[in-house]
């Protein structure tokens, strides 16, 4: 991290906080999954096979999420850009767990900042509440264009943030190579209990769970075999 | 560009301005200006009458949303009563909310994401990422300008064109999709990630799954998968620590 130009840190920035933006604002195109948004980061810092590893566990983890209705959930997006641009440049199997831990702090303070933003779309709507009642169509764009830039500003935050975490911990924290390994493992046994969590909750009983078996047998033949 | 269309782009940042007294309400008046826009030179005072309605409480599926405001858009011009029209409105919540999560949150998301990881792990990389990409916005503003065609045509029979669509029949079919996609992915992931470690490293791995899985189902809701894995890696650290 510490050696990343400004240029990438600028361009990580970016990246960030469109990637913030599409969780929920606006285009909701998916690029806020982490396996978009860390295989693009990888390739912004110049390691894509750092991106891709970093980006499936945390899709793994982004699995065990269903954001259906009002339900609170991690911000995967600019975790995912941050612990990229942290395991960058190094071995994925001593980087990894680390990049995770960062990432997974990052996730948890980004679904809080959601709801910060949800609360403060609230405040700005009761301030508008006369305009609104009035039938004014401007106020209606104005407190939309205000959140879009709230949630803007909110990605653009928590990557940087990221970002400087990031750098800190490159510089300062060392582990030996049993550590980095351990902390890797854990790191894959976590999101896998994720995505197992998830895969069984969405299946329920019925058929669906049987497909998630057959998909299970699949899955194993192909992983003999490839 | 048409008020349609204009309608249509906006119904992309429906969930702008999302939060827990009006929900997608504000958003969907966002994009419900360019439809009644026309109405303003017809009744002014209706035209004012329904950005009012347009931007109070809602929520769906951001997806469907184009459904009810097509029809709620129809049933303005139609001159229909206030009431009925929030009633409406009203009324396309739930289903519209249960029908998209189910299409997209849990049907056609976790199908690609599925195939994508495999895809990834057999060699595909970008093509993978970039095939799930055009896929799944391909197939979103397809439905997203069907949502708005359908709803506008349709107006307050907007149910009974839902129910004789194609959206019944496609949520029955991806739910299966997903949960297969979903299977193959895991076990593949697990290989790509744990064979350049060896046995013993796997079986490590596997360990911390099986507690993954058995704590955060016991101790659910306030032991997340992501709660157990900060706590598992501190939990490593002061045991290297202290030197075990």
């Amino acid at each position: 991290m510490s050696e990343l130009s400004s240029q990438v840190v600028l361009s990580l920035l970016v990246w960030g906080t469109l990637v913030g933006l599409d969780l929920v604002s606006v285009p909701q195109a998916m690029i806020s999954r982490p396996l978009v948004a860390g295989t693009v980061a990888g390739w912004l810092v110049g390691d894509v096979e750092a991106g891709l590893r970093i980006g499936v566990v945390f899709e793994l983890f982004a699995l065990d999420v269903l954001p259906v209705g009002a339900v609170r959930y991690p911000d995967y997006g600019p975790a995912t850009v941050a612990a990229v641009a942290l395991g960058a440049g190094s071995p994925w199997e001593l980087s990894l767990g680390l990049s995770t831990a960062l990432g997974l702090v990052l996730a948890v303070l980004g679904g809080w900042s959601l709801q910060t933003v949800r609360r403060w779309n609230a405040r700005a709507i009761q301030r508008r509440a006369a305009a609104l009642a009035a039938g004014e169509s401007s106020a209606i764009r104005r407190l939309q264009y205000g959140a879009l830039l709230r949630d803007a500003a909110r990605g653009m935050i928590l990557t940087l943030l990221g970002l400087i975490l990031a750098s800190g911990i490159k510089e300062r924290v060392l582990l030996d190579r049993q550590t980095a390994v351990a902390l890797t493992l854990v790191a894959i046994g976590s999101a896998l209990a994720a995505a197992v969590n998830g895969a069984v909750r969405s299946s329920g009983r019925k058929a669906r769970l049987k497909w998630l078996l057959a998909g299970a047998g699949a899955g194993v033949l192909l992983a003999v075999l490839a | 560009m048409t008020g349609r269309l204009r309608a249509l782009l906006r119904l992309f940042a429906v969930q702008g301005t999302w939060n827990y007294e009006r929900m997608l309400g504000v958003g969907m008046g966002y994009a419900a200006e360019p439809l009644l826009e026309d109405l303003k030179a017809v009744d002014p005072v209706r035209h004012g009458e329904a950005v009012v309605r347009s931007a109070e409480f809602f929520n769906c599926n951001p997806n469907l949303a184009g459904l009810a405001l097509g029809a709620t858009a129809r049933a303005e011009y139609e001159a229909l009563p206030g009431a009925q029209i929030v009633r409406l409105r009203t009324a396309l919540c739930s289903p519209l909310g249960a029908m998209g999560d189910e299409l997209f949150w849990a049907g056609l998301v976790p199908a690609l994401i599925g195939a994508a990881l495999v895809g990834v792990v057999l060699g595909a990389g970008w093509w993978a990422i970039a095939g799930f990409l055009l896929l799944y916005n391909g197939i979103r503003l397809w439905t997203g300008y069907w949502s708005l065609r359908t709803g506008m045509e349709s107006g307050m029979r907007v149910g009974a064109a839902i129910g004789s669509s194609w959206l019944p029949r496609a949520i029955e079919r991806v739910g299966p999709a997903a949960a297969f996609a979903i299977g193959a992915a895991i076990p593949v992931v697990s290989a790509w990630y744990l064979k350049p470690f060896g046995f013993s490293a796997g079986v490590g791995a596997a360990g911390v799954l099986m507690a993954g899985i058995a704590l955060t189902r016991w101790f659910s809701p306030f032991l997340t998968t992501v709660r157990f894995a900060l706590a598992a890696m501190i939990l490593l650290l002061v045991l290297r620590r202290v030197g075990v």
